[in-house]
């Protein structure tokens, strides 16, 4: 896709559906985080529509997150499979492409060279949005053989440390101990130590993290991408809760992503000396166009 | 039968926040209106869940949104 594919002839808008023209017109595509981004989500017209994930679910929140985050939503291609959250980003105004369970990260791979071959001249952005159990359990080899061939894209791990949507089976990123529905007696092993084998087998940026801090998650999801644009893959491991399979109830499931932050999910941030040179270079950049942008506006009021 | 979050307006309006907006799980849902300073909630897209409530009062102290029960359209 492209701005030019997106905008509709002026005088086509009216055949056009509703939520359609309203994306364009009051949507993020093409516009600066300043005008829409997370920190004036409900001011713009969002790139999620309505979807079937539970009520007060943090996966569904955290991918509202990851969508008004994107630093070019036009320019950007989703990949995800079977499990929660497919069921929401599906449902965004980017393209997303579903394939069999757990080859998410191989469909990655092929696609973001494709695209670097078919544009040269252009800077596509693929991220790979999958479950605990889609990119550490089933998807395991295809997720490790990516990083470890240096792809170059962001894979999003939605960590709710359950198979979520095939009801209550642990996964590797489960917590020993944790008694679910389908893990009566408790799991028996440890969980898996994602971002430690995402840095062994190659990643040049990795984030533990839960997301409660808006800014900082935001922040995260585009150092991800940038790097990702230059310098190798990246990886970012979020706790979405699921409060069905583990029992919170939905008005505390903000203030439970706040206690796992102390505990399991303490924030934790690598990069490599060449993704700390872009992650620099590039916000500096948007920083000093920020500025510019604000000393525009302010000559144009005088 | 089921809840969905309805702010205060008049209250909302007292304060410069547009916090609860931030923290709903659905996009394009909880809305936030500039010219009248409130926020305001798509009816029809709410699930319920009271996370704004939770940021309204437990964490803020405000107290601007309640949770009340859906009443059948009028003609
Ligand atoms: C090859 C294959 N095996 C099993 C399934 C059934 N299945 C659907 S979703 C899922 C697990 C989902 O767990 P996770 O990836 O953690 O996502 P969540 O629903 O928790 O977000 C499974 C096993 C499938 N769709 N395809
Ligand atoms: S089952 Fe759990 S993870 Fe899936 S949509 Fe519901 S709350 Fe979210
Ligand atoms: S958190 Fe409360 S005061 Fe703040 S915008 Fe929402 S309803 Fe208004
Ligand atoms: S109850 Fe939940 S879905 Fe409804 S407006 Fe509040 S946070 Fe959003
Ligand atoms: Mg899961």
């Amino acid at each position: 896709m492209s701005l030019k594919y997106i905008t509709p002839a002026e005088r086509f808008k009216r055949y056009l559906p509703k939520d359609y023209v309203e994306l364009v017109d009051y949507g993020p595509f093409g516009k600066t985080q300043d005008e829409a981004g997370p920190g004036n989500m409900g001011q713009f017209k969002e790139l999620v529509e309505e979807h079937p994930m539970c009520s007060g679910c943090w996966m569904a929140y955290y991918i509202r997150l990851i969508f008004a985050s994107l630093p070019c939503p036009e320019e950007t291609v989703t990949l995800g499979t079977a499990g929660c959250g497919r069921l929401a980003i599906s449902q965004a105004a980017v393209p997303f492409i579903y394939g069999n369970y757990g080859d998410q990260n191989a469909m990655a791979s092929g696609l973001s060279r494709a695209f670097r071959i078919r544009f040269p001249d252009k800077t596509k952005d693929v991220i790979t949005i999958a479950g605990d159990g889609g990119t550490m359990d089933i998807g395991f080899s295809m997720t490790m053989h990516s990083w470890i061939r240096g792809e170059k894209f962001t894979t999003i791990m939605l960590d709710n440390e359950v198979y979520g949507n095939t009801g209550g089976q642990e996964s590797g990123m489960s917590p020993k101990g944790a008694i679910l529905k389908m893990a009566p007696l408790g799991k028996q092993g440890e969980k898996m130590p994602a971002t430690a084998l995402a840095q062994a087998a190659g990643c040049v940026y990795t984030v533990r993290m839960s997301p409660t801090n808006i800014k900082k998650a935001a922040k995260i999801i585009r150092r991800a991408i940038f790097v990702a644009r230059e310098v190798g893959p990246t990886f970012i491991h979020a706790y979405t809760s699921c409060n069905i399979e583990y029992s919170i109830p939905t008005e505390d499931v903000f203030a439970d992503a706040k206690e796992k932050e102390k505990t399991r999910f303490q924030f934790e941030e690598y990069m490599t000396d060449a993704a700390k040179e872009v992650i620099e270079r590039v916000e500096a950049e948007e920083k000093a166009a920020s500025k510019a942008r604000k000393a525009a506006s302010k000559a144009e009021a005088v | 039968m089921y809840y969905v979050a309805k702010v205060n307006s008049d209250m909302c309006a007292e304060y410069k926040c547009n916090t609860c907006t931030l923290y709903c799980p659905e996009a394009n849902t909880l809305m936030f209106d500039k010219k009248g300073n409130t926020s305001w909630v798509d009816e029809d897209r709410c699930k319920g869940c009271a996370l704004c409530v939770y940021v309204c009062t437990d964490m803020l102290d405000r107290n601007c949104i309640t949770m009340e029960m859906v009443s059948g359209k009028e003609d």
